[in-house]
């Protein structure tokens, strides 16, 4: 018999009596195929789920990165991603609240200067307390730096502010719990074990990071804050700027609180002004190692797999020679075999690129009951293409050797 | 050798001076020395020999499944021995009609569909194919069993099932292989009257045999040694 040449196209003719072939041939061997297809299985498991996973971080990434604003500097004590030994900044001053005037004074980039004191405690309404929540002390600018909104009521006002009121706004964690929808305009809670009356509920934000929740929050004038818990928490100084000049507004914070904090030239500063992009760089490495795993375990599983049904095609050839030479000896042209056989090993993969996607729907269910997901489209699509390929490269090898056995042989082979 | 019993005219196949030389571990095996055959139309040939005579070879070439080394062959005018693989399919497909000794059925498959089979690689569309299978499984008395699996069928009507999968796209040639040789004595006389039957109505048929019981439904034999 020669030998057909390489590079030779499915006949389209048969491509819907070869799909019906490899079905019934797939079906009549179910427990043969999953477990042939498994690493398939797995590959478009692993690959559909980091798609899901990076998209799902993306989402909840952003929306926290839109907490922090992209055209807002934050002097703190300490760097957020310091690499700095801690022996060298245990001895930092705290950034003090009186810091923030000055720096609105003089700087000409600062927009809105609020200084910020954080300090945490329970609240409390009757019988019903929320604890831990994050309570901060800031000035009316604050409403003009965040970009959460005022959902309910309003932000306290400048005077309110000066003369310390004991007023607060809520986040949507602590009116769920304390007042289940009931009215919160003008009740009283306890923070910490002064009573507030409260003016306004802020909208939700959700979790920063996934790690703790933006809504377990209240804020309550500065004065307030310093009067009743001054000596506890810490305090920032956060500083909105033109985003177009962020570097300069950087350079410039930075040598008024060196001016401030009266050091020398050859000292190093004894604060640190944050911003979001060190979380950007931070997210990205994140997201590559997470992709890069993925990626990873998805080729792998794929070779493997690739070979599983490589050898599982040679199997089937095996047990199909006589059928090979039956269908050659009705008029199958080699083509046509190796069509059949390409198809077979697709349909397998396929089979299993689609059993790993309905996994990975079940597994992006679950996902998104940590944060808010969907599985990408694209990618799932992909996926499937992807195991399509790896059917026709897997079944390269067997396919060939079934469309180049010779007829007679074929008939003869018991 | 050959021995003739008796030649109808008008000819369908024409074997000249066929050689099949098969190289075996360096020795040359002659299994084709010359052969010169002429097979008319609506003939009932038997084709006898005992094993190693060279029988299947024989069969295997009328049967476009091979080759000759040399020598012409010409089918219906074409000549087969320059023919390459997808032609060799293709007249198959299209002039020839195969019955095996094993039936060679697909398992799976309903007769129906099995008998579908030939007319898939004659790319015919799917209503009709299934027309003339019904058509072809109705003239062998298989009507109430199309959409049976062969293992839900008797042996004879395996074969029956074979015949009409060789009948279906109307071939110049029935070509068959000892059809009876996996059959009971009862069975084996239900296919060869099928046979007689598809003589009478003018198909040409080569049968392979070693029974001479079975030799004598043909109206010529031919003798290998």
């Amino acid at each position: 018999m020669k030998i057909i040449l390489l590079p030779m196209p499915i006949a389209p003719f048969s491509c819907f009596e070869n799909l019906k072939i490899s079905i019934t041939a797939v079906l009549a061997n179910k427990t043969r195929s999953l477990l042939t297809a498994l690493g398939v299985v797995i590959g478009i498991l692993a690959v559909t789920l980091m798609g899901t996973l990076i998209s799902g971080l993306d989402q909840s990434f952003e929306k926290s990165m839109e907490f922090l604003g992209k055209d807002v500097l934050y002097i703190r004590k300490f760097q957020w991603f310091g690499e700095d030994e801690w022996w060298e900044i245990r001895n930092r001053p705290d950034i003090l609240v009186k810091n923030a005037g000055v720096i609105r004074e003089r700087s000409q980039y600062a927009q809105y200067v609020a200084p910020v004191s954080e300090w945490w405690t329970s609240v409390r309404k009757d019988d019903e307390s929320v604890s831990g929540v994050r309570v901060s002390g800031t000035t009316e600018d604050y409403a003009m730096i965040t970009v959460a909104e005022v959902e309910k009521g309003r932000f306290f006002s400048r005077a309110e502010n000066r003369s310390g009121a004991r007023v607060a706004l809520i986040g949507k964690d602590i009116s769920d719990v304390l007042f289940e929808g009931r009215n919160i305009l003008g009740e009283r809670i306890q923070i910490g074990n002064y009573n507030f009356r409260i003016i306004g509920e802020i909208e939700k934000q959700g979790k920063f990071l996934g790690m703790f929740s933006l809504d377990k929050q209240v804020i309550i004038p500065i004065g307030a804050h310093q009067r009743l818990f001054s000596r506890r928490g810490w305090t920032g100084i956060n500083v909105k700027v033109d985003n177009a000049h962020i570097d300069d507004a950087h350079e410039e914070l930075t040598a008024l609180m060196r001016q401030l904090r009266r050091l020398r030239p050859s000292e190093k500063n004894n604060f640190a002004i944050n911003r979001q992009d060190p979380f950007r760089e931070q997210y990205s490495m994140i997201k590559l190692a997470i992709g890069g795993t993925g990626i990873f375990i998805t080729i792998l599983s794929l070779v493997v797999g690739g070979i599983g049904i490589a050898n599982i095609m040679f199997v089937s050839v095996k047990e199909r020679t006589k059928e090979i030479g039956t269908r050659k000896a009705l008029g199958a042209t080699s083509r046509m075999i190796l069509g059949q056989f390409l198809m077979e090993s697709m349909t397998i993969c396929l089979f299993g690129g689609l059993v790993g996607m309905s996994l990975a729907y079940g597994g992006s269910r679950i996902i998104n009951s940590f944060f808010p997901s969907e599985m990408p489209i694209g990618l799932a699509m992909s996926a499937l293409g992807l195991s399509m390929l790896v059917g026709i490269i897997s079944g390269l090898a067997p396919s060939y050797k079934a469309a180049n056995l010779d007829p007679i042989d074929a008939l003869r082979y018991e | 050798m050959i021995t003739t019993k008796r030649t109808i005219n008008v000819s369908l196949i024409l074997l000249k001076k066929i050689y099949k030389i098969y190289h075996v571990g360096g020795e040359e095996v002659r299994a084709l020395d010359g052969v010169d055959l002429t097979i008319s139309k609506n003939e009932f040939l038997a084709i006898k020999g005992p094993s190693g005579s060279g029988k299947s070879t024989l069969m295997n070439m009328i049967g476009c499944l091979d080759t000759p080394t040399s020598g012409d062959y010409e089918f219906e005018g074409e000549m087969v021995h320059n023919m390459d693989d997808n032609q060799l399919a293709s007249i198959r497909n299209r002039k020839i009609g195969f019955v095996f000794q094993t039936f060679n059925l697909l398992p799976k498959a309903t007769a129906q569909h099995n008998v579908e089979i030939p007319l898939v690689y004659a790319n015919i569309r799917r209503e009709k194919r299934l027309m003339m299978a019904s058509k072809a499984l109705t003239s062998v008395g298989l009507e109430d069993r199309m959409h049976h699996k062969p293992n839900e069928l008797s042996g004879g009507q395996r074969q029956r099932v074979a015949i009409a999968r060789a009948l279906v796209n109307n071939p110049s040639l029935v070509l068959a292989d000892e059809p009876t040789g996996n059959l009971d004595s009862k069975s084996g006389q239900e296919i060869m009257d099928v046979f007689d039957a598809l003589h009478q109505e003018g198909n040409t048929i080569v049968l392979v045999t070693h029974e001479d019981y079975i030799a004598a439904h043909a109206n010529r034999t031919i003798q290998l040694f």
